[in-house]
């Protein structure tokens, strides 16, 4: 089917679905392969995807289950394709092999995990450290958190320039509340735009060994069929591609696959901060728990205390320059989420003593209140 | 426009009303058409029809922090079960909109409460499926968040061309009756 290139990207002001707006952020970056299997609360992308990707060109597979739509999306990212899949919480238990595979093979590709509580709907936080470590094997991870319907869109784009940059599966860690909120975004045109491409071998077949990366640790990626001899194990392999035991081959791959992400921190890593010029107390917070959290800093600020609030856009890796920095200028660090206290180990860690850590935590399906978080920043005031 | 800087409502029936599209369009309007903020969100039964169905729109001149309601302001009512369920919700000095055929008249001295057949017009013009409609129709009336002709158009948006004639009809009827009762506030 030929591309409509103006179907692609819905220049203008929408009110939009959080899940939809995942479609069209993917769409905007051009993903053109979906595979997902059904599963609330993430359905609205699988539905949505299905009725948009044929608009553009793409394919959509709905898959017998997580670990073919996983698998379904690795395989067509080796061919060429920009790919996605989406799933909530249970079924993110059953992509950690595919993840792994994609991990290990260095396989850029984009998953969005709308978070929920087991079997219900209801809103939580409770995956934060799965996605981090769901899957076995040393690696990194790139965990991406938008608060609202605009970050969704954005983010789902920064996902996929990121994957195909580092080689790697990235991650949008949906929740409940965003994903099925309805709220004012507004989609650029499309040279605003800012797409990344994966690097391509710049040697002939003859010449190429798929995993010899480059100063920058991210070997480039020939499609299938474009004539380069490549073998995809998640076993530990040498530069050729073929499986080697030799624990000095091993050990490689694993730090070249790890010092990609370590050593790009600073394109990686992106947070905000609110208030926190004169702060003594932060707030740290991520993915929807943000809004009410700067909600209660902007009261806390009307009742004269100096709180701010840092807020992590990228999850993992763990922003540490900035929550290190966060903790000698402050007194007390609240550690804001919708779990019974995960994320505030990472800021208890990288605080190292600093400062005071006071976890204020929720899963009862619903995010904080204002007032709730107020509560907390008037106490350790 | 708004008159408030910001205004929390909460829409409330049984599933097969078109409970949830009456938010969305109000919403869609108001962002796409009148440049405001909006949150949207919605629970309801598994039922395709019957079961308990509400939404709730927050509309905003400001960017919305947390997307909460803990006071509504506005409350639309369309059937006795979630009206009951809701109007503790309902602020002081708010307003209850109720289709008098489907909810009997609470008993609330401190807010507004406005009667909009809505069922018993949307019947009279071919289908009280569109009551919806006459609902939001009036809540533009009540509201003067969106021109008529702006709400109109965002109405064609959304309903499929076999009931539009009818949809719209609805609306107009219900921004009639607001004019009529020369009603207005939030």
């Amino acid at each position: 089917m030929p591309q409509v290139p103006n179907r692609r990207v819905l220049t203008g002001t929408h009110f939009m679905l959080g899940n939809h707006a995942v479609v069209e952020g993917a769409l905007a970056a051009g993903c053109d392969f979906f595979a997902g299997y059904p599963i609330t609360p993430a359905n609205e992308i699988s539905e949505h995807m299905a009725r948009r990707l044929p608009e553009v060109g793409g394919k959509f597979l709905q898959g017998e289950d997580e670990l073919c739509s996983i698998f379904a999306v690795t395989g067509a990212a080796l061919a060429g394709a920009r790919a996605m899949t989406a799933t909530a919480s249970a079924g993110y238990n059953y992509m950690q092999e595919g993840l792994e595979y994609a991990i290990a093979a260095e396989i850029p590709c984009v998953i969005v995990d709308v978070q929920r509580c087991r079997g219900e709907n209801f809103a939580t936080q409770a995956d934060v450290m799965q996605m981090r470590w769901g899957p076995s094997g040393d690696h990194e991870m790139i965990v991406l958190a938008p608060s609202s319907v605009q970050e969704l869109f954005d983010t789902t784009i920064r996902a996929f320039n990121l994957a195909e940059k580092y080689r790697m599966p990235v991650i949008v860690m949906s929740e409940t509340t965003i994903a099925l909120m309805r709220e004012r975004l507004v989609i650029p045109r499309p040279e605003e735009i800012e797409i990344v491409h994966r690097a391509k071998p710049s040697v002939p077949p003859e010449e190429f060994l798929p995993f010899q990366a480059g100063p920058d640790g991210v070997p480039p990626l020939p499609a299938f069929g474009e004539g380069y001899r490549v073998l995809y194990s998640l076993n530990p392999h040498d530069e050729r591609g073929s499986i080697h035991w030799d624990p000095d081959v091993f050990e490689a791959m694993y730090r070249r696959i790890t010092h990609k992400i370590t050593t790009h921190y600073d394109d990686i890593v992106r947070t905000e901060s609110f208030y926190l010029d004169d702060a003594r107390i932060g707030v740290v917070a991520y993915g929807s728990e943000c809004r009410s959290a700067l909600e209660a800093v902007e009261l806390a600020r009307a009742k004269g205390i100096r709180a701010g609030m840092l807020k992590l856009a990228t999850v993992w890796p763990v922003p540490e320059r900035e929550i290190a920095s966060l903790a000698r200028q402050c007194a007390t660090i609240l550690a804001v989420e919708m779990n019974l206290g995960k994320y505030a180990r990472e800021i208890e860690r990288v605080a190292c003593g600093t400062c005071q850590v006071v976890r204020v935590t929720k899963n009862r399906g619903v995010i904080h209140t204002p007032g709730e978080i107020l509560e907390a920043i008037e106490a350790h005031a | 426009m708004m008159r408030q800087d910001r205004v929390a409502l909460q829409f409330c029936g049984f599933g097969g009303q078109g409970i949830v599209l009456l938010s969305v369009v109000l919403g869609t309007a108001a962002v796409t058409r009148a440049g405001l903020y909006a949150v949207q969100t919605q629970s309801y039964g598994s039922e395709a029809r019957g079961g308990e169905c509400q939404a709730e729109l927050i509309l905003s001149k400001d960017p919305i922090r947390a997307p909460l309601i803990d006071r509504v302001d506005i409350l639309v009512a369309m059937s006795q079960l979630a009206l009951n369920r809701y109007l503790g919700r309902l602020r002081a000095g708010g307003t209850l909109i109720i289709d008098p055929e489907l909810v009997q008249v609470p008993d609330r001295a401190d807010v507004r409460i406005l009667l909009v057949p809505a069922t018993e017009i949307a019947s009279r013009i071919g289908g009280r499926i569109a009551a919806n409609m006459v609902m939001l129709g009036f809540l533009q009336g009540v509201m003067g968040v969106v021109s008529e002709e702006d709400l109109l158009d965002t109405i064609r948006d959304h309903v499929p061309h076999k009931y539009l004639e009818l949809n719209l009809e609805a609306a107009r009827q219900g921004i009639a009756l607001a004019r009529a009762q020369r009603v207005q506030g939030e």
